[in-house]
């Protein structure tokens, strides 16, 4: 390896530090430093003439490490890396720091003090620049292929869209029939449109026109050749990695042959089978081989394996003329190779039965929203007449009960934020086709949030539709007439109602669709605390999860309605085009790295990594050890934190970087206050930090700042050996607990802390010598009066003597 | 105005207090839903009592309407109420914290104030009648036998219960 060649190259930002720190006294410094081969001074580094000079530098070879300070590193450091690189060096041999917001400005009182911190800071840049490592890039294949599971709203439009920018997907639904809950639900607001219309795909072609509302079956979305559609299937096994996972389907029969099916309906008519028609809502009965309903897509019938006589009876395949159908047809399994996965499986209504005093499934005439939407479905059961399902007669008192298991701490707290619209939608389509229907709301608080949404509770009171603040207490029924008792407190009232109704409709809270769970342990994802899946972070990655290739959209995350459910789709398609379009993965290998030699067994890291990306593998000595993969991880080190054999390191943050850094930091005091190690992460901490100096908060100069990738990289020990470099408080400064980039980094540093501060004590050391902290960019003050505050309770402490005498 | 501010801070205070009893903490989860009144026995016989109102006014902490009325003595603490809850209200058991502070107080209406103080010197809450001890023979009933007070009174001085009773006696 070539001889270390540091260039040191200062900026006074036009002049401004130069009036703080001495510069000369810091060349002087920088000069006696060994491995210093280069200095330089001008206004600015990261651009012009400055930026150039280190270009120069390099292409010269007479540097082969780069230490700039400069102000705003955030910012400027991508311009300098980039110029590194052309030049022809590793880009990860640069140091940038920040002598404006981390030493000149917050030290502008004190400029001799200031001065020598700036040393400090120099010098620690310079230790660790020398022993800086080059980092390689790394590229993975990436397949521009996709798998889309869910065929209701959200998985059939982001399918389309991925199709249309060129990706192979493949759009699997657990469902014999595509559509999901959008389909059952018949029409939605806010412009009473069929649910079902999606936008037709961008293909050319003479029958399809490019506007929007188009029925799926004549959307031209079934003829789009790269989009292989699997009705009737679901996702049993995943493996591999992002850009490339194995997906393993398994295609339950339909028992009839989609190629030849010709949908004559001579099958349905000869069948004797006849069963309440649970998609129906049991209005209807329909035959073992079936149809929900006749626009449904793939347009082929399939036989309800529950109840057909097979080769007992056999009279469709007699009747057929096509011989589409076939009765031995089994479960096929199938894999196939996609560069990512969403996740698009939706939500269901909750299972009302389980609230006894509401009488569901004990009581005929107590349905359910969506199964209310089936009569006024014009292709519904009751060709679009609203009846009392006990004997068919017309409805014509009409009572909804809002919050039927939703914001419900027995069952689901949260407000599944659509019943109110649904219940708004279906009463005002009642009192739109049948005037003289009495109908009645019982509601909590009606939520109307959303364009055109309080259009609807507007009308609704217009068209006479009654709304009784009151959740009911019971739902019961006159044992002569049948009828129904609705009974509850209309609060503002201050009335005990007895509500008569012929039919009660009940809007359940919407949970997560069925096999959630099973899903997400094939996918080693997360779901929250209500069960849904769990987005990486709501505002910033809505449609991603913790695993790279992996993405959500619609109603898989929390109930929405079909135009958000829309938005989430078009939004995911675009997530996931952005990371395989160009067929592959590019990524820097600042990542984890295993001494296999002494690692073994303990299965802590594999646990702790938030992302997935160590696995244990057995080695031939019969241990296991772990292993990790450069592509999943993402270089926040707790790994390196939690690993009790010091087995593991960064690429970009080893052991021997830190100390060096740690030990330069301690080295020059310059003031006559105790020297404090404040330990950074990379993300919120340091930002902090740069923000109090931005807002030219003041802090004395003993304060010294380290920056780590994340607070979780720290071990116990690293804090004995900064009181052993010099320093007399540590100062650990990480996200908020709940907000670490690296989801959990700082409350590990958090515990880690915790238990060096039971160990210090145990030497006879103050523990509160060593504090954490959690801060946010926007919390420069918060770190100021934190530095200042240790500061001061360091100097009641008195100086602190370490056993062997230092 | 001023007097409107120092009201608020006393009343603020009132529903932290029955924030801070058994059952209490529960309360700020109300969002008035009204199942508690629906599914309430004696609401519906009466409106001089109603759950939901009960947990409104100690929410908004209307100490005075709610302690000194005789609202929270009706309650028949059948559990209804708390069953249905969707909130998991514990309101019954409100309803207790509420009776327990009305007592501190001195609030108490009277007929439960005279079944304390037949318990204190009789041993039972209501007094037997000397028609009943005669009527036991003639059903084959012993005749009862001396119910124990002072034991009573040692068990009611130790829970304090007798000074509370003192204490409303000295009121009324």
């Amino acid at each position: 390896m070539d001889d270390v060649k540091v260039g040191v190259f200062l900026s006074d930002c036009g002049k401004q530090l130069s009036e703080i720190l001495d510069f000369n006294a810091l060349t002087d410094y920088v000069k006696s430093v060994s491995g210093v081969a280069m200095i330089g001074r001008s206004s600015e580094f990261w651009r012009g003439e400055g930026l150039q000079f280190i270009v120069d530098a390099i292409k010269g070879g007479k540097i082969n490490r780069v230490v700039v300070a400069e102000s705003l590193p955030k910012l400027s450091e991508v311009n300098i890396v980039q110029a590194v690189e052309k030049a022809g060096l590793n880009p990860y041999l640069v140091e940038v720091i920040d002598l404006k917001d981390h030493c000149a400005w917050p030290h502008r009182g004190t400029p001799s003090e200031a001065t020598e911190k700036a040393k400090a800071m120099l010098l620690a840049a310079i230790e660790r620049a020398k022993l800086l490592e080059p980092i390689e890039k790394l590229e993975f294949p990436a397949l521009k292929s996709v798998l889309v599971i869910g065929g209701g709203i959200a998985g059939m439009q982001t399918a389309i869209d991925l199709a249309d920018l060129g990706f192979e997907v493949h759009l699997v639904e657990k469902a014999p029939f595509l559509g999901g809950l959008a389909a059952r639900a018949g029409r939605f607001f806010p412009t009473d449109d069929c649910a079902i219309c999606i936008q037709s795909p961008a293909s050319d072609v003479k029958t399809i026109t490019h506007t929007s509302k188009k029925c799926v079956y004549r959307s031209g979305f079934s003829a789009i050749p790269n989009l292989n559609i699997l009705a009737n299937s679901k996702v049993v096994g995943v493996e591999g990695v992002p850009g490339n996972y194995k997906v393993t389907i398994e295609k339950k029969p339909r028992y009839v042959n989609e190629l030849k099916c010709v949908r004559c309906d001579l099958c349905t008519t000869v069948c004797p089978v006849e069963v309440p028609d649970e998609y129906n809502a049991k209005l209807k009965t329909r035959k073992a081989i079936y149809m929900n309903i006749p626009n449904v897509h793939p347009p082929v019938y399939i036989i309800d394996e529950s109840v057909c006589k097979f080769h007992d009876c056999a009279k469709c395949v007699e009747v057929c003329p096509t011989a589409a159908i076939e009765l031995d047809q089994k479960s096929e399994r199938s894999t196939m190779n996609v560069g990512g996965i969403i996740v698009a499986t939706g939500f269901r209504e909750f299972d009302s039965s389980i609230i006894k005093e509401y009488h569901y499934g004990d009581y005929p005439d107590v349905v359910t929203n969506l199964e209310l939407a089936r009569m006024i479905d014009g292709f519904g059961p009751t060709g679009g007449v609203i009846v009392r399902p006990s004997d068919r007669k017309p409805a014509k008192k009409v009572v909804f009960v809002q919050c039927v298991g939703s914001r419900d701490r027995r069952y689901n707290p949260y407000c599944s934020s659509i019943c109110c619209m649904i219940s708004l939608k279906h009463a005002a389509l009642i009192k739109s086709a049948y005037p003289g229907t009495d109908v009645t709301i019982c509601y909590i608080d009606i939520r109307t949030p959303g364009r055109e949404h309080e259009d609807y509770y507007e009308r609704a009171r217009e068209m006479g539709i009654k709304f009784v603040k009151g959740r009911p207490t019971e739902i019961l029924r006159d044992p002569e007439t049948n009828r129904l008792i609705v009974d509850v407190e209309d609060a503002l009232a201050k009335k005990f109602l007895e509500i008569d109704a012929d039919l009660v409709v009940l809007a359940p809270a919407m949970v997560p669709a069925e096999g959630t769970k099973e899903l997400a342990e094939i996918l080693g994802i997360e779901l929250d605390k209500d069960g849904f899946f769990k987005e990486y972070n709501a505002k910033l990655r809505p449609t991603e999860t913790k695993l790279r290739g992996i993405y959500l959209c619609g109603g898989a995350t929390f109930p929405k309605d079909a135009p958000t459910a829309s938005l989430h789709a078009h939004s995911v398609a675009i997530k996931a085009a952005k990371f395989l379009i160009t067929g592959k993965i590019i990524k820097d290998q600042r990542t984890a790295v295993v001494h296999e030699d002494y690692c073994g067994d303990c299965e802590f890291c594999p646990v702790t990594c938030p992302y997935g990306a160590i696995s244990l593998e057995p080695t031939s000595e019969d241990h296991l050890v772990a292993r990790i993969s450069d592509l999943l991880c993402e270089g926040c080190g707790i790994c390196v934190g939690t690993c009790p054999l010091n087995a593991i390191e960064l690429r970009h943050s080893r052991p021997n970087q830190m100390l060096a850094q740690m030990k330069a930091l301690m080295s020059v005091n310059g003031t006559s206050k105790p020297l404090v190690l404040v330990i950074c992460c990379s993300e919120c901490g340091h930002t902090a930090v740069d923000s109090s100096g931005m807002a030219m908060m003041q802090y004395p100069a003993n304060v010294r700042v380290m920056k780590v990738p994340c607070t979780g990289i720290l071990q116990v020990h690293q804090f004995l050996e900064a009181f052993k470099a010099g320093a007399q408080g540590v100062m650990v400064v990480g996200c908020k607990s709940d907000g670490c980039h690296y989801e959990v980094g700082s409350q590990k540093a958090e515990k880690k802390v915790e238990l060096a501060r039971i160990l210090l004590k145990e030497y006879g050391i103050d523990p509160e010598r060593l504090k954490m902290f959690n801060m946010v960019f926007i919390e420069g003050n918060k770190f100021a009066e934190a530095a200042q505050t240790m500061t001061e309770r360091l100097e009641k402490l008195g100086s602190l003597q370490l056993m062997g005498g230092s | 105005m001023e007097h409107v501010i120092e009201e608020k801070a006393t009343s603020l205070t009132f529903s932290d207090v029955v924030k801070g009893r058994l059952g209490g903490k529960t309360m700020t989860l109300c969002y008035q839903c009204g199942t508690c009144a629906s599914s309430c026995p004696v609401a519906k016989i009466t409106p001089r009592f109603n759950p939901r109102e009960i947990i409104k006014l100690s929410l908004l902490g209307e100490k005075d309407e709610v302690i000194s009325g005789d609202a929270i003595w009706l309650c028949c603490s059948c559990y209804n109420c708390q069953e249905r809850c969707p909130q998991k209200v514990e309101i019954a058991d409100v309803i207790y914290a509420l009776r327990n502070i009305a007592l501190k107080e001195g609030y108490i209406p009277n007929i439960y104030s005279e079944f304390a103080s037949a318990l204190l010197n009789d041993g039972r809450i209501v007094k037997v009648s000397r028609f009943v001890e005669n009527k036991r023979p003639t059903i084959g009933l012993p005749p009862l036998q001396p119910t124990g007070v002072d034991a009573l009174r040692k068990i009611l001085s130790a829970t304090g219960f007798d000074k509370l009773q003192q204490k409303k006696e000295g009121v009324s």
